[in-house]
């Protein structure tokens, strides 16, 4: 009973995990229209810049604020350096996931040669604690939290601010959002900017909680695009949810197969998903091709 | 005699990943279909291959079961995801890449996990006759891709690339083409990734990495779309500009995550400056 409770409680952690990177990853989708595979790439280059901040000095959280911000800005720095350069020659959503792919590959090879290839731990004092005999650590607690706090914050942005209502007018319509006066460039540096600050503190998080390598952001961005994919990827709630899914459904499938077929699991989930039902559990409905 | 059995190892090597970049481009290409798998049919290929030659198997037709092996995977990995939208696809694939190399690296009892396969039997000792014979193939390859292209399949591959409601208007079953052009160029990836576990004599779990991929990604649109002999240009050119790294001392550990580097930047550059590529006569979709 209890590995069942401490299963669903790790499910719980991986999910939150999956869902600091899909949230960003369905957002960028839905407004920008491509799947923006770089984006776990932000995560990792993220925490490698806090490792190297906290090794540096004694005060490491100092810096927890202030690598959202330079990820916010890397974000923003890759829009407007390669993304608009390509929507300005009038490219289509699969030139950008296209590039996108070369931005991933391009940033991990750059994360190896710069902190090379070997596992990096970053020390921080992470105490464990254990509640009626389930184990969980101080950070694992925060990045719960952080996450939850992001379904809230982003539905908040969305449905109640004007820059959210500008964002639903883009995603729903550029021309006639553009014709309305909003600025649809300016739109979407804010969409990557918020991104990848997102994804930039969750990179911190993780990078604690778990070793740095480089492959950690494309293995991240593989988990948050099948977490929105359950959930729904044209719904930022939906893809949060479905991150939550995927990560207690992969940890309750160690029951039955050895930890290492875990990325298969999802992988299973996400063929699913696409076989019988592509819009997520949900997500808007979607035309076919 | 070092420099040229070095020039013939790169040539041997440009021949095996040409006739990857020919294949990607027949479902890139020439149907429009976001296809970020091939690395995985390649590595399927790979391992079959590898593992029937190393249990007795004739090598011929090990490759030849690897290839079919690869093109049965892509007709099942199409499957769900054809019928949808191409980012679908585009996940599909990158995420069945990625379980691949997760499955080679844990299923130690086949594959003996990141310690990989060693001692495939050779199709020839001799790294010279084997250079004839990985051109051989390029050619029949190159030719049967060419005439694909041609025939009234390759045609309605091209207008489902153009447009693919209007080749359903014209009574075309577009889906039983795109799944079938997906499996073809499966076969062909897993013919590639036979000769290429044969030719190295060893395979493990890095050959559905990332390196790869950027690769014929990069020589693919630099060639241009559509164009057979632009994929051959541009798998060319990338295995050449790198090589002046070995020769300037630069470090051997950062040669790999270099090449990536570059071929990333000149991906983005063609992507922003010249989508088109050299010979290129369609747009991504």
């Amino acid at each position: 009973m209890s590995l069942l409770l401490q299963l669903l409680l790790n499910g719980l952690i991986a999910g939150s995990i999956y869902s600091l990177v899909s949230s960003g990853f369905s957002l960028i989708y839905q407004v920008n229209k491509f799947m923006n595979f770089a984006h776990g790439s932000v995560l990792a280059l993220s925490a490698y810049l806090f490792y190297s901040l906290s090794s540096m000095t004694e005060f490491a959280l100092f810096f927890l604020p202030i690598i959202p911000i330079i990820s916010g800005f890397i974000g923003l720095g890759l829009n407007r350096s390669i993304y608009r350069s390509l929507r300005k020659g009038k490219s289509t959503s699969g030139v950008l996931l296209i590039a996108s792919i070369a931005l991933m590959i391009l940033l991990n090879a750059l994360i190896q040669s710069i902190w090379g290839a070997a596992v990096r731990i970053i020390q921080v004092k992470n105490p464990i604690f254990e509640i009626l005999s389930l184990r969980i650590t101080l950070v694992q607690i925060c990045i719960i939290v952080f996450s939850i706090s992001i379904f809230f914050i982003l539905y908040f942005l969305m449905k109640k601010t004007k820059l959210g209502k500008a964002m639903r007018a883009v995603s729903d319509n550029k021309e006639v959002a553009q014709t309305i006066g909003i600025n649809s460039e300016k739109i979407y540096d804010y969409i990557f900017f918020i991104c990848s600050a997102i994804v930039g503190a969750g990179g911190v998080l993780i990078g604690i909680e778990q070793n740095l390598s480089p492959q950690m952001g494309i293995a991240l961005v593989i988990k948050g695009f099948t977490g929105a994919v359950i959930g729904g990827l044209s719904s930022i709630q939906g893809a949060i949810a479905g991150s939550f899914i995927l990560g207690i459904l992969e940890n309750l499938g160690i029951l039955w197969l050895p930890s290492g077929y875990k990325d298969a699991i999802s992988f299973i989930i996400l063929f699913l998903f696409l076989l019988i039902k592509p819009s997520g559990l949900f997500g808007k409905k979607m035309r076919e091709a | 005699m070092a420099f040229i059995n070095y020039v013939i190892h790169i040539l041997n090597l440009t021949g095996i990943f040409g006739i990857l970049t020919i294949s990607l481009n027949l479902s890139v290409g020439f149907t429009g279909l976001l296809n970020l798998g091939h690395v995985g049919f390649f590595g399927i290929g790979a391992y079959t291959t590898a593992l029937l030659a190393l249990n007795g198997v004739p090598l011929i037709l090990s490759l030849l079961i690897g290839s079919v092996v690869s093109f049965i995977s892509g007709i099942i990995l199409g499957l769900p995801t054809l019928r949808l939208k191409s980012d679908y696809l585009a996940l599909a694939t990158l995420g069945f890449s990625f379980i691949l190399s997760s499955l080679a690296k844990n299923w130690i009892g086949l594959t003996r996990g990141a310690l990989g396969l060693p001692g495939i039997p050779r199709l020839i000792h001799d790294n010279t006759l084997f250079l004839w014979i990985v051109f051989g193939i390029l050619i029949v390859v190159y030719l049967l891709v060419f005439l694909i292209t041609r025939s009234r399949f390759g045609k309605v591959c091209e207008a489902i690339r153009d447009d693919e409601l209007a080749a359903k208007i014209l009574g075309k079953n577009t889906f039983l083409h795109k799944i079938l052009i997906l499996g073809i160029s499966a076969f062909f990836a897993g013919l590639a990734g036979g000769l290429f576990a044969s030719y190295l004599s060893f395979v493990d779990p890095s050959i559905f990495g990332l390196g790869d991929l950027i690769l014929i990604f990069s020589a693919l649109i630099i060639g241009g779309l559509a164009s057979v002999k632009g994929s051959f240009l541009g798998i060319i050119i990338l295995m050449t500009i790198p090589e002046p790294l070995r020769f300037i001392g630069f470090p051997i550990y950062l040669i790999g995550p270099a090449r990536e580097i570059i071929f990333g930047i000149i991906l983005l550059l063609i992507l922003i400056h010249k989508p088109r590529g050299i010979f290129g006569r369609a747009d991504i979709s």
